[in-house]
């Protein structure tokens, strides 16, 4: 601001301002911490909610197989954004209590996490054979023991693929926080471009930044699903 | 902790505008995405190298990049390129494009589980190349990836509440509009919510009907 008022229109050099410099890259480096801090403890929460919800959806008990439901549902036939919107801007007006923007951006990521991973969860447990129950309960496992060292062992197998492929799409969702105020890389993307007027070339670097990110565990999780898969 | 809906029959009419831009933007990506994605999984099955790579960088890019940014994308750089646009265009566009990646894989799975014994039998009858992949080959792996693709659907319907960051007044731009004026933004989102969580359910009940009716096993 100083610099527009003291400065005549001659000698200031728009060029200065347009211009990428190595405090950019700086900034990049913050913003990729700040993208993979979100993305990484909403994944972690989201991943144990998850399976407490799914294996809670595989149990006998009526109440607990469809209680699970009242959060999953919502959560995933509703867009994130929306949710982004309702936890940050309509929950303080509610209650008269201002939420962090980090722990309300986390939270709201890792329960939709929580609601994907419930249902792949679900599905893998379901998917093993009724034979492997009762084997394993014959053999004379407590049904404890029985989830822990027979089911689970199988379930994570056809688990974890799927898993990856919903961290990788986590990681692309995270990308939304950016709409409540969190700088993250497309918040950094959207504030250069404007600078810099090079809509192009910034949108390209940091999708480039994102899809190095993201490609490796596409491969992982590409290459997983040959070498793990069972014939059930 | 009280719920006051007492905005709703005034703005009323003004949520239903949103609902019939998200309407025209969901079906338009979803009959192009379903276009784009039919090509790009053709050219994933083809001879040609070139194609097959030209589709492979595509579904990677598209996949392992958010959606966020190739809207931005599109939004800043088609005015730079000397395209003006609108934003519904520019949204319709980058959703799309988006939705042809998961669209394109479905379809491929659905190709590549139609058995070598199906092409044979085609040609055997006297069909050519192409008239095997338009009768026979399309419709079956069509068929058999219809759930995925109706997954894909529901998906493209939730994302496509993104592009209101490109001012389109889509259904959660109205909501946006609405809570500055109204300030009750729990009650607004909440709504929100719920219309889309019904949007989806009609999707899968409708999927679910036409699902018993063209359903095959292999």
């Amino acid at each position: 601001m100083c610099l527009f008022l003291t400065e005549t229109a001659d000698s200031f050099n728009m060029d200065a301002y347009t211009q990428l410099t190595p405090n950019d890259l700086l900034q990049l480096l913050q913003s990729v911490w700040v993208t993979l801090y979100v993305t990484v403890i909403a994944l972690a929460i989201g991943t144990i909610l998850g399976i407490l919800l799914g294996i809670s959806r595989c149990s006998k008990n009526k109440i607990l197989k469809y209680a699970p439901l009242i959060i999953i549902e919502p959560l995933r036939n509703s867009p994130l954004i929306v949710q982004l919107f309702l936890v940050y801007f309509g929950v303080p007006v509610l209650t008269g209590q201002v939420l962090p923007l980090y722990p309300a951006a986390i939270g709201t990521l890792a329960l939709n996490t929580a609601a994907f991973m419930a249902v792949q969860v679900q599905t893998s447990i379901l998917s093993i054979p009724r034979g492997q129950w009762e084997a394993s309960l014959a053999l004379g496992h407590s049904y404890a023991s029985t989830y822990i060292n027979v089911i689970a062992q199988q379930a994570i197998r056809i688990l974890l693929p799927q898993a990856i492929t919903l961290y990788i799409s986590q990681l692309m969702c995270s990308s939304l926080v950016s709409l409540l105020g969190v700088m993250d890389l497309s918040r950094l993307a959207k504030f250069t471009a404007t600078r810099t007027m090079q809509p192009f070339l910034i949108y390209g670097i940091i999708s480039a930044v994102y899809f190095a990110l993201a490609y490796p565990f596409t491969k992982l999780a590409k290459s997983l699903e040959k070498r793990i898969s069972i014939n059930l | 902790m009280i719920l006051n809906f007492n905005f709703l029959p005034k703005y009323v009419g003004m949520i239903l505008q949103g609902c019939e831009v998200t309407l025209i933007l969901v079906v338009s990506c979803l009959v192009l995405g379903f276009g784009l994605g039919l090509v790009f999984a053709l050219f994933r099955q083809s001879n040609s190298k070139f194609l097959r790579g030209f589709s492979s960088v595509w579904v990677n890019v598209l996949r392992n990049t958010p959606f966020l940014l190739q809207l931005f994308f599109f939004f800043y750089g088609l005015p730079q390129l000397g395209i003006s646009t609108t934003p519904l265009v520019t949204s319709i566009i980058a959703l799309s494009i988006n939705s042809s990646a998961p669209n394109c894989e479905v379809i491929r799975s659905g190709l590549m589980s139609v058995k070598k014994g199906y092409y044979e039998c085609a040609y055997s009858l006297g069909y050519s190349k192409f008239q095997t992949f338009v009768y026979f080959i399309i419709p079956i792996s069509l068929r058999l990836s219809f759930k995925s693709l109706v997954n894909n659907f529901v998906n493209l319907a939730l994302t496509s509440s993104v592009c209101y960051s490109t001012t389109l007044m889509e259904i959660t731009g109205v909501a946006k509009t609405v809570v500055g004026r109204v300030s009750r933004p729990f009650e607004v989102y909440l709504l929100i919510l719920i219309l889309y969580c019904v949007f989806t359910y009609v999707i899968s009940f409708i999927s679910k009907a036409i699902d018993r009716k063209i359903h095959i096993v292999l």
